[in-house]
């Protein structure tokens, strides 16, 4: 199926890897994506008037007006911003997470198993909350995992908030809360979200953070993909 | 903060002074605070009565410091009221952003995009003082870097401030 994609301004820079995750994998399972032609940034968290914001957003629909209906969105604050820019739900904005189900993934042809390995699906805060503009299904991580034979941990924590938007603004705040969820859980960090991502890698030790696109290239055979 | 300042916050959320009289005084947002985590005791709900009152906020209140989005408070609030959009125009209203806030929104006034080099090299003498440079390596790992790219924008920046309330969709 074709799908219009908005990339947002992090998957061009700190999430390069999400961006080329979601379109490896989009390409492994028959998806097109075609970018919106000059989409901005979605504004993500960082303004306090919900006009300015929906105007920023929205503006992005705009460009896609007549392109496409169907708007995959990989970062959860874009994801969210969109969604709650399309006042009318003149389009469908999807996360890559909402193109995956059991039925999908059990077609993948699988080259490794991860049988014996411990994972601990994250998924933080905007792909979970608030309702309305979060995903349907808030446990497909965790039946990816399974369908390939990994076991899962740290369940309790997987909507927690990481604190990543509080990084550059007070760093021992990020810390204190990535390390309690990491402190709650065991295995490898699988994470969907650029925030989430960055806030992991900063302050796991000994630990793997690995975006789910990325665990999903390596089950089909891809060598560079962790 | 004066009244005033409060009619900007209601103007900003699209929230009515009003909306916040059904509070019910619950303080679940206040069980389910990430910035309770943090060990710094806040209570949402009392930000919502100081809103209603008309009392004033402080700018250095620890949820306007803190808040980190992560809408906890408003899946728990029975009236779903969305806090953390609240505190974020209580912060705006009060122009207590850091620089690394501004250098967000100036990279998306220049080029459309937050171009992150460009936030980085205007807050680089925060990075150096808060003992970022450690991560560096690590971010530079996964990063990818590319030249900044000005898009073309449909409307001009700051072309809602200023419009009509009324057209605010807050159910």
């Amino acid at each position: 199926m074709e799908y219009g994609y908005y990339p947002g301004c992090s998957l061009t820079g700190s999430a390069k890897k999400l961006d080329q995750g979601v379109r490896q994998l989009c390409k492994k399972l028959g998806h097109g994506l075609t970018e919106i032609p000059d989409w901005n940034c979605c504004g993500a968290l960082e303004y306090g008037d919900r006009n300015e914001l929906v105007s920023i957003s929205g503006e992005n629909l705009e460009k896609a007006r007549g392109m496409c209906k169907e708007i995959i969105v990989p970062c959860p604050a874009c994801y969210k911003n969109l969604k709650d820019a399309d006042h009318d739900r003149s389009f469908n904005i999807l996360s890559p997470l909402e193109l995956l189900s059991v039925e999908n993934l059990s077609q993948i042809e699988q080259k490794r198993d991860l049988k014996g390995q411990v994972f601990f699906p994250y998924y933080g805060c905007l792909l979970m909350r608030p309702e309305g503009s979060s995903i349907k299904n808030k446990n497909i991580m965790e039946e990816a995992i399974s369908a390939f034979g990994g076991d899962i941990n740290g369940e309790n924590m997987k909507d927690r908030c990481c604190g990543g938007n509080q990084l550059f603004l007070n760093k021992w705040a990020t810390e204190k809360l990535s390390t309690l969820i990491l402190g709650k859980s065991k295995g490898a960090v699988v994470v969907f979200c650029p925030f989430c991502h960055m806030a992991m890698k900063t302050f796991a030790v000994g630990r793997k953070v690995i975006y789910l696109t990325d665990l999903l290239l390596y089950v089909m055979g891809e060598n560079n993909s962790l | 903060m004066n009244t005033k300042d409060h009619e900007i916050v209601f103007k900003y959320t699209g929230y009515r002074r009003e909306d916040f009289s059904v509070c019910l005084g619950c303080k679940i947002c206040a069980s389910v605070c990430t910035v309770n985590d943090l060990s710094l005791n806040v209570n949402p709900q009392e930000l919502l009565m100081k809103l209603f009152v008309g009392e004033k906020i402080e700018g250095d209140h620890p949820l306007v410091r803190y808040c980190t989005s992560c809408y906890r408070c408003t899946t728990a609030c029975p009236w779903q009221i969305r806090i953390p959009e609240v505190v974020r125009a209580v912060k705006e209203s009060l122009g207590v952003e850091s620089r690394f806030e501004k250098a967000f929104k100036k990279s998306l006034s220049i080029w459309g995009r937050v171009y992150e080099p460009f936030v980085v090299a205007m807050t680089a003498l925060d990075l150096l003082k808060g003992g970022y440079i450690k991560y560096m390596p690590k971010w530079m790992g996964y990063a990818g870097f590319h030249l900044p790219h000005k898009v073309k924008r449909l409307k001009p920046m700051n072309a809602s401030k200023g419009s009509n309330p009324s057209e605010k969709g807050r159910s």
